[in-house]
């Protein structure tokens, strides 16, 4: 079952895709802000985390998301989410996340409206 | 935190601080360009502007290239010089020689662009715990339909530890359900967890209780345990169990509404479970029932479908099992010599253990018709091998007879059956008594022989007592006397046309009561 979180990145500058497998808690949350704080460091602009080996977070995980989202605001640059579970995606819009990152269904979906 | 700023070279103005305010560069920017205005203005190499939490000040904004530590204790100053903000604290680097305590409208700025940044920031927690209720609320509701209707119980297991986990906060976490006497482990988050325990193991009593102490062995290496049983005591379905609550400065014990949360949770994940263990049961008796019918239908191809053609007799047999599958079994079959071999043996009780005994007998029969004549000895080794491959407390009644048709002699040995009859074309009826105990009792038992001789018009009838002891609503039997008389009156039909009469008198005689019983009937007419 879940563990720690895992995290590994495919670059395509000036986007990159984040995938993550586990649990977004404190420690999984702080793992994907120092993997997206690299990429903006890296001049990326654009994230787009795909969920897709994740099935939980916690209340510390969103709120480290939402720092990376205003990170992202502050350097004029987009964050985005796929394949979330349906929890995941029903608390990400309970949590107003979803007004300031797109959630796609796909990561195929979301490169083609990222890249457009 | 954010980054250092770089100095900007050039001396700040108001207009230059208001301007970032009014450019809506951030409350961030025009903080950074108080700080490079203090500093410009006091003679100072750097600053920064600290917030303050609950037990420490947090790093907000800095200006200059001094390495300021991102949060320092209640009374520290790490080395700078410092100053008293009412929502914080400034931390400055003077410069070499002459400098000035901070104070004027620059300082008054700080303060209360710090308060504002603060006051936003609680805004932005509390509309945060606003949310995160909404949230938990949501999960307490969703549990109620999404896991009531998922009956997988694999899957509705470990989404019920993951929404228990994440709802609390959890770091970790484990599912225990009860099986057979015991707490068995179905799931765990987050490390390892204790296999299974006894459901009177005393760390259960103390994690259900107000706490257990660091040295448990449930969740190895957690430091704060809560659980809560699986619906309620006494025949709660297990324990569901989480711990190290989280905050962004680490792991911390469980506030007692967590406790309430998670028992009301475990609740509603009490009856989704019950919902899917039903559901299983559903599924597997719906599983017995194809199997059943299965076995139903591999038992009725063990019954002949078409009986020897002989001349001058007429052979017929039929089977009603009581339930899907019976005990009962009978056979018509050319043996050695154009003879014609009978038998119907009936197994003690009833349904899948009688119907694979009946199974048993039918091969065992088959290879030894082939290899022995049919007599004692036959029966002995038939004997011999059901008393070897059947439970002792069971048995098989047999009545097996050969017909030779060229002298009209039949020899016939009874192993504990009902005397089959034959009913003479007078009226008269012989019984085919007893040859020895029933097949499966005792290994040893011999079987003797009898013998008689059919007449033109004599009926040989072999039946089962589920036909005889059928009973009636007033709990009268249908008997051998109605079924010889029955026989008696039906002489001048064909046989196919005697056993369609027969099923319908004890199907008249039951009323619709159920049948107890597997109802069997072997019939030889010599014709001519």
């Amino acid at each position: 079952m879940t563990e720690m979180l895992k995290v590994t990145v495919d670059r395509r500058h000036p986007m990159a895709v984040i995938y993550t497998e586990g649990y977004i808690n404190n420690q999984g949350g702080e793992e994907i802000a120092r993997v997206a704080y690299d990429l903006i460091d890296e001049d990326h602009k654009v994230l787009l985390l795909n969920l897709q080996g994740t099935k939980i977070v916690n209340s510390i995980g969103i709120s480290i998301l939402i720092e990376i989202i205003e990170k992202m605001l502050e350097i004029d640059g987009k964050l985005a989410f796929c394949n979330l579970t349906p929890t995941i995606e029903k608390t990400f819009h309970i949590m107003g996340l979803a007004q300031y990152a797109k959630i796609f269904p796909d990561e195929g979906v979301a490169l083609g409206e990222l890249a457009g | 935190m954010s980054p250092p700023s770089a100095p900007l070279a050039r001396k700040l103005s108001w207009e230059d601080v208001l301007g970032a305010a009014e450019r809506r560069e951030g409350e961030r920017a025009y903080l950074v360009r108080l700080l490079q205005m203090l500093c410009q203005t006091q003679g100072f190499k750097a600053a920064a502007l600290y917030s303050q939490s609950s037990e420490c000040f947090d790093r907000q904004v800095v200006w200059g290239s001094e390495a300021f530590p991102a949060s320092i204790e209640g009374g520290g100053s790490a080395g700078f010089e410092s100053l008293e903000l009412p929502e914080g604290r400034l931390l400055f680097a003077p410069a070499e020689g002459d400098w000035r305590r901070p104070k004027g409208a620059v300082v008054l700025a700080l303060a209360s662009g710090l308060r504002a940044a603060v006051l936003r920031q609680r805004l932005k927690e509390q509309s945060f715990a606003v949310n995160y209720r909404g949230v938990e609320l949501e999960s307490l509701y969703d549990v109620g339909l999404a896991i009531a209707s998922m009956l997988n119980l694999e899957q509705l297991g470990e989404e019920i530890l993951l929404r228990a986990v994440s709802l609390l906060d959890a770091r970790r976490g484990a599912l225990y359900l009860r099986s057979a006497g015991r707490l068995v482990l179905d799931h765990t988050l987050g490390g390892d967890a204790r296999p299974e325990m006894p459901l009177d193991d005393p760390q259960v009593a103390e994690v259900l209780g107000p706490g257990l102490g660091k040295d448990q062995d449930l969740l190895p290496g957690a430091r704060y345990l809560m659980a809560v049983p699986v619906g309620a005591e006494p025949n709660s379905r297990g324990i569901l169990l989480v711990a190290d609550k989280e905050s962004r400065s680490g792991v911390g014990p469980f506030p007692d509404p967590d406790r309430r949360t998670l028992a009301l949770f475990a609740n509603q994940a009490a009856t989704a479970l019950e919902t899917a263990y039903l559901h299983r049961q559903a599924l597997e008796k719906e599983r017995l029932e194809r199997e059943i019918e299965l076995a139903a239908d591999i038992q009725r191809r063990l019954l002949p479908t078409t009986f020897p053609v002989v001349e001058n007799f007429d052979l017929a047999g039929w089977s009603r099992p009581a339930r899907h599958v019976g005990g009962d079994f009978y056979d018509l079959m050319r043996t050695r010599e154009g003879r014609i071999g009978a038998v119907l043996a009936d197994v003690s009780g009833k349904g899948l253990p009688a119907a694979l005994m009946v199974s048993t007998i039918h091969s065992a029969l088959r290879l030894l018709v082939e290899q022995e004549e049919i007599g004692p000895e036959l029966v002995r080794l038939l004997n011999r091998h059901i008393s070897a491959s059947t439970a002792p407390n069971k048995f098989i009644t047999l009545l097996l007879a050969e017909l030779d048709p060229a002298s009209s002699e039949v020899r016939f040995v009874n192993a504990g059956h009902n005397p089959g009859v034959v009913i003479r074309s007078d009226g008269d009826v012989r019984e085919m008594g007893s040859g020895g105990l029933p097949l499966g009792l005792f290994a040893e038992s011999s079987y003797e022989a009898g013998r008689l001789h059919l007449e033109a018009g004599d009926l040989l009838c072999i039946y089962s007592d589920g036909l005889t002891e059928c009973e009636s609503p007033t709990d009268e039997e249908f008997g051998l006397p109605r079924l010889v008389d029955l026989l008696r009156s039906t002489t001048d039909r064909s046989l196919s046309e005697v056993i369609r009469t027969v099923d319908s008198a004890v199907t008249d005689f039951a009323q619709g009561l159920n049948q107890g019983d597997d109802q069997t009937l072997v019939l030889i007419r010599r014709t001519a």
